[in-house]
């Protein structure tokens, strides 16, 4: 039954992976930025949930939905305070910005990282399954929680599909990540767009830390692992390829399920890091990446 | 008027290594040996200003390097009980050699592809180690059995003596006519290469020197602590600390570095009775410093001289 | 002067994805000799001097210098060759004197000379006084003005001794007494026997230096010959001018008593240190339809750019009234004043259908439907590529687009910039036709800047003439024909300023 259990979890995880790599690249290609405290989002909204549902006794849902709105405030913070700060800065020459951003969001991250760790603790928390109970898929034990994060992360993200496809402000997201200068032309302020691209990257970025929290557990010192492997995702996929994130999301995550159960659970993350080394050398687009 | 700053940072710095030449007559032996980390770590910084502040390539994982460095004359060390000499400058072959696997590959990638890469190279340093953990100790670490000395006072002054004749190397470096090429190429590429400069060949070399002063450094802080570890010599976060020592001292000055260096270094030895709010405070500063003064210490007192 | 020549190009050929930058260039150069390679925007002359220097690959074609065959060599190979170009920007080292820049350029390519030869110092000395820098060697470049800066970026280009020497844009930016110092320099070349090839966007600038000059449009070779016999070229003046120049009757306009919905008083921009307008000034009434007419370079979209508050600027632009500087980008359009510009600016990975309705964004459902409806009938091609992505249309479609897009706006006033840049004379023709239709049934306001005199011309009701970042002349369409149409490829500069391309 092994294979099938292998299937369920990576699919499971997959989807996380996906949920947070598409936040990942939805501000990469809105925003042009590659936030490196991505990890550090997702942990907010991973120990508030965990911490409001279980210390401040509001319960699981509340708990979870509230974790979900730190998220996003933890993103606002990021925009706010760390990225949009430095974008304007007239003292760093335009072709460091990037840079700077990147160590900016780095070192953001590391202050929510040790922030949470002594606020709370640094020991690995597990928030309580939404659903409990367990079900029998022909012969493999899958709990009901995984199939539900699955089926949520399946849905949010076929809500930012229509969102972004069906929707004019969605649309407005799309057209300022191809051409920022047309939208001013219209009279639209980029500066809502930005605002707006990070509230919903907050969503996405706490719904798969809650979820993360409920499914496999988070730890403070995990916090880098999460910016690496949406990081690695996003990559792979192709910077700035919603679809591509989706497709190398499954790759990764069922690389790591596979080498999880058939090698070693401490080798989770190798191979993974193996292909992206590969493909920044032989196709650095990435499988989909665009220009 | 170059020639006159330059004289004035000079025997700035010169005035400082005098006095900090002097101090272990009247310092503890616990500040030295915290003085002792912040000097192996200035040469950590200069390097990655060589590499950043004149190539102008982000290195987004110096602890590759370092590690490489690190380790090799550790296992070196341990398993072969090569004498300390030897291992330090194996190191700093071994340091040369990966840095020149990653680098000509990776120079030839545009944007954040290049930090990218050099990050990958450090996770990927990182579970090389934890899996042969037979020969390195895996996450623990290892123990070397010989150690440069155990005086403070000595440790203390092997320390500064390297790292001002890195100091003086690298800086001089930077002043020659290969540090204007390394500038020019690294500011303005089409521009360089337009006046008859192989960029490629010159960011290959800066990273080279980059890989060698990067390893030999972390051979001697095993060699110093007596231990080699993943969480001192092949983490992220020491790398991002090189980075943010870098510019806090002011990019592009060399020197700048180590002012910066010895800041981080002795103020996170400081915080540490907080617990381990420390790093936060650290991060917390070195983000103000990038987003408010972006040009850091050194950086900004020259500024204000071309000014006049 | 013997006569083999020393740069020889033949073939060259340039795509980029599917757009054929340059298609088949060749000409020769011999030592002791300048010519002048002109184009409008999208030409290709930067693109091929780009491929001279190896900075772009070719993709077919050859490039010799002194018989030695380098297309397709590295960058740092070819300078090391003999061939120099003199950049019209670049990036100065902040922390490194005039002297020091001169120095680099004199460097040997090695890794291990750390210290320069003694002769270094001596000669970049030399250079620098020879470029009129000697006064200011030990300055920073942060502190010098445009003029010296380019002086610098002639000097490095001398220190490297070439055989071929490559100018971008000699004299953009500069004052007439600075581009008569910078033709000194270039003089000076020829003088040593250099082959020098100088590259910009109109034949003026370059006729009273250029021994012979070669004219490029949509990277075809379109003329050659003396800069007098290039300007009188019927290809030449067509592609720039837009052929014949006739005007039409235009239907009563009373306008002067209408509100002023454009005001421009004495504005002046400035690119880092390089000026791009100089003390313009222009009004556009509700219901006109103003020209302004300038070739390329001339600083027409600078201006509308100021206009729309995308570039700082000197002086006062008022709308209605109302002063806008200060306002951003996005809340002038909002207020009414769109413009289309050059680049189109399109969303091209989305339909036709989805880049209109962008534009509607801010109108309620039905007004944006009756608009859409409207434009529909106004471009008939747009409906029948509704759900085309932008990517896939032909120029001229894109073009429409491009206007069709801004119209959803509803704008009090659409600034037109170079519509007709690049397309062919048929697209040209329906633009026409459509602009008619719009003057005729609706009460738009219009600004134009166009270098086709033929095109902005018909429906113009006034016409102002910019060139090198001034208004040089003013007036109705008729009164251009008589004045001004003659001369407009021919009058040498009467101002001072000469522009910067944007």
């Amino acid at each position: 039954m092994l294979p099938l259990q292998i299937l369920i979890d990576g699919f499971a995880i997959s989807s996380l992976y996906a949920l947070g790599a598409i936040g990942f690249t939805l501000i990469f290609g809105v925003s042009g930025v590659l936030n490196l405290a991505h990890g550090g989002v997702m942990l907010v909204a991973a120990l508030m949930g965990w911490m409001l549902a279980g210390e401040a006794g509001l319960g699981t849902y509340l708990g979870t939905l509230l974790g979900i709105v730190c998220g996003m405030l933890a993103a606002y913070i990021t925009y706010l305070m760390v990225v949009r700060p430095i974008q304007r800065s007239a003292a760093i020459p335009r072709e460091e910005k990037e840079i700077f951003v990147l160590t900016g969001t780095l070192l953001w991250g590391i202050m929510i990282q040790q922030g949470m760790a002594y606020l709370f603790t640094d020991n690995p928390i597990t928030m309580r399954p939404l659903i409990d109970g367990v079900m029998n898929l022909a012969g493999v034990r899958v709990p009901f929680n995984e199939i539900m994060i699955a089926g949520v992360c399946w849905v949010v993200i076929g809500l930012l599909w229509l969102f972004v496809n069906r929707t004019r402000a969605g649309k407005a997201l799309l057209a300022a990540s191809m051409n920022p200068r047309g939208l001013t032309l219209l009279g639209f302020e980029l500066s809502r767009i930005y605002l707006l691209a990070w509230t919903l990257y907050g969503v996405l970025a706490g719904i798969a830390g809650v979820l993360l929290a409920s499914f496999l557990g988070v730890s403070t010192n995990n916090t880098g692992q999460l910016t690496a492997s949406a990081f690695s995702i996003v990559v792979l996929g192709g910077l700035g390829s919603v679809s591509g994130s989706l497709m190398a999301a499954y790759v990764v995550g069922y690389l790591e399920t596979v080498t999880a159960y058939l090698i070693a659970p401490t080798l989770r993350p190798l191979p993974a890091l193996l292909l992206l080394v590969l493909v920044v050398y032989v196709r650095p687009q990435g499988f989909l990446g665009r220009r | 008027m170059t020639a006159l700053l330059r004289s004035r940072v000079v025997w700035a710095a010169a005035l400082l290594a005098i006095l900090a030449t002097t101090l272990p007559w009247w310092l503890s032996g616990y500040i030295l040996g915290v003085l002792t980390v912040a000097y192996y770590f200035g040469v950590f910084a200069m390097s990655w200003d060589l590499l950043f502040g004149f190539a102008g390539e982000v290195n987004f994982g110096p602890t590759f390097l370092i590690g490489l460095g690190a380790y090799s004359a550790a296992m070196l060390n341990a398993h072969w009980s090569a004498p300390i000499p030897v291992c330090v400058i194996a190191g700093g072959v071994v340091a040369l050699i990966g840095g020149l696997l990653l680098a000509v590959p990776a120079l030839r990638l545009r944007g954040p592809y290049f930090g990218l890469v050099t990050l990958v190279a450090v996770l990927l340093l990182q579970n090389a180690i934890v899996i042969f953990a037979g020969l390195t100790g895996g996450e623990i670490g290892m123990m070397v059995p010989d150690v440069i000395s155990v005086d403070a006072n000595h440790n203390y002054w092997i320390a500064l003596a390297f790292l001002i004749v890195c100091a003086i190397l690298l800086f001089g470096l930077s002043r020659s006519a290969i540090g204007l090429i390394l500038q020019a190429s690294g500011q303005d590429t089409v521009g360089a290469q337009a006046l008859g400069f192989n960029v490629t060949k010159h960011k290959l070399a800066a990273f080279c020197i980059s890989a060698v002063f990067s390893g030999v450094a972390g051979a001697m802080l095993v060699f110093y602590q007596g231990t080699a570890s993943v969480s001192t010599v092949v983490d992220l976060g020491v790398g991002v600390q090189i980075i943010i020592a870098a510019v806090l001292g002011g990019r592009r000055t060399i020197l700048g570095a180590v002012l910066g260096s010895v800041f981080l270094i002795v103020a996170g030895e400081f915080l540490r009775p907080l617990g381990q709010i420390n790093t936060f405070v650290v991060a917390a500063v070195a983000l103000a410093v990038i987003l408010f003064f972006p040009d850091g210490l050194l950086g900004n007192l020259l500024r204000v001289r071309e000014r006049e | 002067m013997n006569d083999t020549p020393l740069l020889s190009v033949r073939g060259l050929t340039k795509r980029f994805g599917g757009l054929v930058a340059v298609n088949g260039i060749g000409f020769d150069i011999r030592p002791g000799e300048i010519l002048g390679l002109i184009g409008p925007n999208g030409s290709g002359k930067s693109t091929a001097m780009k491929l001279i220097m190896g900075i772009e690959r070719p993709n077919a074609g050859s490039v010799k210098v002194n018989g030695v065959e380098m297309a397709g060599w590295l960058p740092h190979r070819i300078a090391r060759a003999g061939v120099g170009i003199v950049f019209q920007h670049s990036r100065p080292l902040h922390r490194q004197t005039v002297l020091e820049h001169i120095k680099l350029a004199l460097l040997p390519d090695s890794l291990v000379k750390l210290v320069a030869d003694p002769h270094v110092n001596r000669r970049a000395r030399e250079i620098a006084e020879r470029v009129g820098l000697s006064a200011v060697m030990h300055r920073h470049p942060a502190t010098l003005p445009f003029a010296d800066l380019r002086r610098m970026e002639m000097a490095k280009a001398i220190a490297r001794d070439p055989k071929v020497v490559l100018v971008d844009e000699p004299f953009a930016g500069l004052t007439q007494t600075e581009s008569q110092a910078f033709s000194d320099l270039i003089r000076g070349f020829r003088a040593e026997g250099r082959a020098v090839l100088l590259v910009d966007h109109n034949v003026k600038s370059l006729a009273a230096l250029a021994d012979r000059v070669l004219a490029m449009y949509l990277g075809e070779h379109v003329a050659e010959g003396t800069a007098e016999e290039v300007m009188r070229n019927e290809t030449v003046r067509r592609v720039y001018l837009g052929g014949k120049i006739e005007t039409r009757e235009r239907t009563v306009q009373a306008s002067s008593d209408k509100p002023s919905i454009l005001e421009i008083d004495d504005v002046g921009v400035l690119y880092g240190k390089a000026r791009a307008l100089d003390g313009v000034k222009l009004h556009v009434r509700e219901g006109e339809f103003v020209s302004v007419v300038g070739l390329n370079g001339a600083g027409k979209t600078t201006l509308f750019n100021a206009v729309s508050g995308l570039v700082p600027y000197h002086g006062t632009i008022r709308s209605a009234g109302q002063d806008i500087k200060g306002m951003s980008g996005a809340a002038i359009a909002r207020a009414g004043i769109v413009q289309c510009p050059e680049t189109r600016e399109l969303f091209s990975d989305m339909t036709v259908r989805e880049n209109l309705d962008l534009g509607g964004y801010h109108l309620a459902n039905d007004a944006r439907a009756e608009q859409l409806a409207w434009l529909f009938e106004l471009f008939p091609i747009l409906k029948s590529r509704q759900t085309q992505t932008a990517r896939t249309l032909s120029g001229g479609e894109q073009q429409m687009l491009a206007i069709a897009r801004a119209l959803m706006m509803q704008p009090r006033l659409l600034i037109l910039d170079e519509p007709t840049l690049g397309l062919a004379p048929v697209i040209l023709e329906q633009l026409s036709k459509a602009m008619d239709k719009l003057q005729k049934t609706t009460p738009i306001t219009v600004l134009l800047g166009e270098q086709n005199v033929t095109f902005a011309l018909p429906h113009a009701d006034r016409v102002y003439v910019l060139e090198h970042a001034r208004i040089v002349w003013e007036g109705s369409p008729t009164r251009f024909e008589q004045e001004m149409a003659e001369g407009f490829l021919d009058a040498p500069p009467s101002t001072p300023t000469q522009a910067v391309r944007a």
